[in-house]
């Protein structure tokens, strides 16, 4: 039994109750599975369990040439689309040797930071929808949808858009695309107050994630976490900023930190990086030409041979790609490495000795995404 | 040919209806909640104006004709607090949507007038099912524990001078004794369930009833204590001149803290935390049992209202215009001063609803036991040397 | 005193949260009214695939398998045979399987001639799926139904009232056909 439960009841313990929190419950967003022994409100062990998404995305991806490969990534972290075809689009590049124009490479940039903010705003909605709250739920979900307008004008499709692509983006932007989007900021930039009020400032939130669920520095770096939750945990490893990929190099922005580590912190965390995506992105709408080109040469037929690692800093951290080439037009093997995934892996050191409440605060500041962690 | 060829007239089909809720009709929205309003006063002021006269003028108001009277007015009062189910909850809806700039319910009725109605009606027609793991009898009577004391609390409420079912001279001891009863019945039913997260939510229940049932009892004190009786329409007569929530203001605030926490709401929902929890006790319910939960939470949330305005809200005082107290269109008017003032405290209460996260248990249990219970008992010390200096 | 402060610092802030929440009841709900009101949508985004025929009614396709090799999910499937009269192919078949394709519109990219393409219509939701598998007929009367598609090598295209299959003015383009056919315009937005 051991094999599927992942907990044996203790012999002589009575005062524990094995629940299951998931597959199907409200705060696991998605089907996240865990096994918890509670003694009282205390959880006494935690063992998590996935797959209950797997679509076995590596393997089809291997029987796939590489433009095929694209759309795929897309239905990992679905929450926040373009964002992971990156890495594979900018593995492939290197292997192939393909020129990316700068004017391509800033308009990626935008559509990153743009999901990044969507991404958050999701969040922000789901984590206060796990605290009890209802409302803020409704209004992160309206602002987001004014993302997925602007990228649904440009790229087709709304959250899985398959836009990026070898050398540059597929389409040209939509003439409106700047109003838009500097539209959009100044709307956002209004709204960030109320977020702040609602969920920053709100004392019950204070009193529920304050000092709940610490995780150490050591242990983060030890547990290998990224993006916010390894932010919140005092080290400013940005891949933006330790690897600069696409216009990164060319716009200026802070790596948002916190020296504390507990779950408020990782909230705190991912509002600044709301800020810091604006100001990237006012950035990018003063320097990027209007007109120009959108995608450079890149072959009909890819025929790569050869090996890369690239990882790109998503919504949820660190999101890599191993690429191998055997000289074919399909993959020889193709390895991702989802932040959502290596997030989940403090899930036993943030449970254990919490309260049942506190677990579902933390769950909800890890973030997870079950699409990219089953995938 | 294609597999199977696509109706022609499946697309846009729903267009033929012809009704569009987009376009803003403010006044139907108001008429049709306006009749909500206009059945409710009706009823009270048919229970308890229109039953006693009724029976006046039958001639049966002695001996058997008494407890007829008195249990007439009991259904009355049940078919009230249907009537008062079916409005909050619509409030509640159409509330939350406007906050959350959303619409609500739009389709049933005009406006979605009737939308409750229809919930109601699916809920009767569910299968209302016994898991096997749960114990017969507690399950089943779990749901109507939780309601009789919710509805129990309706004897003692006095909608305006005199319309009251029993103004009972330990009135405030009676309430504490009755409210304390839903409690159990969260209990029972959670613990019957045969359900871990059932169980857990019962015992949150219990852990809830015994840190906030403190405060209340001696914020109950305090009252009387100002107020020099326990009987629910002294305590409103003692109002005359100035409300109770200007001296007793300690006691009004742990009231209403208090209050949502025995309402089970926003954020103090812990037995039920549906995204803890999933439904915490009620998880099992279905059909009618699970109804008779809902009725009982929505009941309440127009009674604890209702205590608060009683209480710190000089009850159904307000200006007359010369009507002599006492008569029919006083009367009236008084419980109209009285569902006015509810609904105001029934408004704050969704409002709190609408914007607040859950507290965590043993967080409320540690405030409760901190802070709430000792500010009570200064509260009921100064309630006591107030009374002695002033009265 | 601090904790007086602490206390007050609490009931601001819910305060303030409520008052958040209060100021959105006098805003207009931004809901769409869809099945009451057509939803306008860009004509860039993927809906639904269409095979589009000329005007004369013959097929547009000249079935180079393209779009089958290009498809990520492997849902189309086509079978051809040699015209006997000229040259070139006919369809034998042409399936796309809807209810497997991801509408990433790789196939749409691929086609040297724009026959098939993708259209507005989401509205194909059902309670079967086989009446997902689509087939020739099923992708022409996709295409018949709608009065504007989209293809990147030709832009999108209208539906003329008479029947006519017109290139679409200039302002219904997406970006970039926009900024080729009109290159003031642009100035002027900026
Ligand atoms: S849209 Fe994509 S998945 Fe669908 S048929 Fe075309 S290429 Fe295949
Ligand atoms: S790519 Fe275009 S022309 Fe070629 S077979 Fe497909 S639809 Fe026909």
């Amino acid at each position: 039994m051991s094999s599927t439960i992942g907990l044996e009841p203790v012999l002589g313990r009575s005062d524990e109750m094995i629940v299951n929190m998931g597959p199907q419950h409200p705060a696991t967003h998605g089907v996240l599975r865990v096994v918890i022994g509670l003694e009282g409100e205390r959880i006494t062990r935690a063992v998590p369990h996935i797959g209950y998404l797997h679509r076995n995305h590596e393997k089809i991806e291997e029987s796939r040439t590489y433009f095929q490969v694209v759309p795929f990534t897309d239905r990992m972290d679905y929450v926040s689309g373009t964002q992971n075809e990156l890495p594979v689009v900018l593995a492939v590049e290197d292997l192939a040797g393909i020129e990316v124009p700068e004017r391509a490479k800033m308009i990626r940039t935008m559509f990153f930071e743009l999901f990044r903010i969507a991404s958050h705003l999701v969040w922000m909605g789901t984590a206060m929808l796990d605290l009890g709250a209802i409302t803020p739920f409704l209004y992160t979900f309206w602002d987001r949808e004014i993302i997925l307008g602007i990228v649904e004008r440009t790229a087709g499709a709304r959250m899985l858009p398959n836009y990026y692509t070898f050398g540059g983006v597929r389409r040209d932007l939509h003439p409106h695309f700047f109003k838009d989007v500097a539209e959009f900021l100044d709307h956002l930039e209004k709204r960030m107050p109320d977020y702040e009020h609602l969920v920053l400032e709100n004392p019950i939130v204070h009193a529920r994630t304050v000092g709940v669920g610490v995780l150490s520095k050591e242990r983060a770096v030890a547990r290998g976490v990224s993006g916010p939750v390894l932010r919140a945990s005092g080290v400013a490893y940005d891949v933006r900023k330790a690897f600069p990929y696409d216009a990164y190099p060319e716009v200026e922005f802070e790596i948002p930190t916190s020296d504390a580590g507990d779950t408020y912190a990782r909230f705190w965390v991912r509002f600044q990086e709301i800020y810091q995506s604006v100001k990237i992105l006012r950035q990018l709408l003063e320097k990027t030409p209007k007109t120009g080109p959108f995608k450079g040469r890149a072959p009909a037929r890819l025929k790569i041979s050869g090996e890369r690692y690239r990882a790109v800093e998503n919504s949820r951290g660190e999101l890599g790609v191993y690429v191998v080439g055997d000289g074919g037009d399909k993959p020889y093997r193709i390895k991702h490495r989802g932040a959502a995934f290596s997030n989940l892996q403090v899930i036993p050191d943030l449970f254990i000795g919490a309260k049942f409440s506190d677990a579902i605060a933390i769950l909800s500041s890890l973030d997870p995404v079950f699409g990219e962690i089953d995938r | 040919m294609s597999l199977i060829p696509i109706p022609e007239d499946r697309r846009f089909k729903i267009k033929l209806i012809g009704y569009d809720p987009g376009r803003s009709r403010p006044w139907l929205e108001r008429f049709v909640y306006s009749l909500y309003v206009v059945a409710f006063w009706l009823f009270v002021i048919a229970t308890y104006a229109g039953v006693p006269a009724l029976f006046d003028w039958l001639g049966w108001d002695g001996g058997w004709g008494y407890v007829v009277m008195r249990a007439l007015q009991v259904v009355m009062l049940f078919l009230l607090s249907a009537v008062i189910a079916l409005m909050l909850i619509l409030a509640l809806r159409k509330y939350l949507g406007k906050v959350q700039e959303r619409y609500g319910p739009m389709h049933y009725g005009p406006a979605g007038g009737i939308q409750t109605v229809f919930d109601a009606l699916k809920l009767l027609g569910k299968e209302d099912f016994v898991p096997a793991a749960a114990d017969w009898l507690t399950f089943r009577l779990a749901p109507a524990v939780t309601f009789v004391s919710s509805f129990a609390i309706f004897a003692v409420v006095p909608f305006a001078s005199g319309w009251t079912l029993a103004d009972s001279n330990v009135g405030l001891i009676y309430l504490i004794a009755v409210s304390t009863l839903s409690a159990y019945g969260v209990l029972l039913g959670g613990a019957s369930s045969g359900n871990k997260w059932a169980l857990i939510g019962a015992l949150r229940a219990g852990a809830q009833m015994v840190s906030y049932e403190v405060p209340l009892a001696l914020v109950f004190l305090s009252v009387a204590v100002w107020s020099g009786s326990m009987s629910l329409g002294k305590i409103v007569d003692a109002q005359l001149g100035v409300w109770n929530v200007i001296p007793l203001f300690i006691p009004f605030v742990l009231y209403v803290i208090s209050s949502l926490a025995e309402l089970k709401h926003i954020p103090f929902d812990f037995p039920e935390a549906e995204s803890e929890l999933i439904a915490g006790y009620n998880v099992e319910y279905s059909g009618m049992s699970f109804a008779f939960f809902f009725l009982a939470e929505f009941v309440e949330l127009f009674l604890l209202p209702a205590l608060i305005v009683v209480f710190f809200f000089g009850g159904w005082h307000g200006p007359l215009f010369g009507l002599e107290p006492g008569t029919l269109a006083a009367g009236a008017l008084q419980s109209l001063y009285f569902s006015v003032k509810t609904a105001v405290w029934v408004w704050i209460f969704l409002w709190i609803r609408a914007t607040l996260p859950r507290y965590r248990d043993d967080q409320l249990m540690e405030f409760a036991w901190k802070a709430m219970i000792p500010l009570a008992l200064l509260g009921l010390v100064l309630a006591a040397y107030m009374r002695l200096i002033w009265r | 005193m601090s904790l007086l402060n602490e206390v007050w610092q609490a009931v601001k802030a819910i305060g303030t949260g409520m008052a958040t929440v209060h100021k959105r009841v006098y805003e207009e709900a931004p809901t769409e009214f869809y099945p009451y009101v057509e939803l306008d949508l860009p004509p860039v985004s993927v809906q639904s695939l269409a095979l589009v025929e000329n005007e004369d009614g013959t097929e547009r396709c000249i079935v180079c398998l393209q779009c089958e090799r290009a498809c990520p999910s492997q849902v189309i499937s086509i079978e051809r045979h040699r015209n006997p009269e000229g040259k070139g192919f006919l369809i034998d078949r042409f399936d796309i399987d809807l209810v497997n394709c991801m509408y990433c519109s790789a196939c749409v990219e691929a086609c040297p001639v724009s026959s098939i393409v993708t259209i507005q219509d989401f509205e194909l939701s059902t309670y079967d799926l086989h009446t997902l598998k689509a087939d020739i007929d099923f992708l022409h009367e996709q295409a018949r139904r709608s009065k504007k598609w989209y293809s990147p090598k030709l832009g999108v295209e209208i539906r003329t009232e008479d029947g006519r299959i017109e290139k679409a003015p200039p302002e219904m383009q997406p970006g970039g056909l926009a900024e080729l056919l009109k290159p003031a315009a642009e100035e002027e937005e900026s």
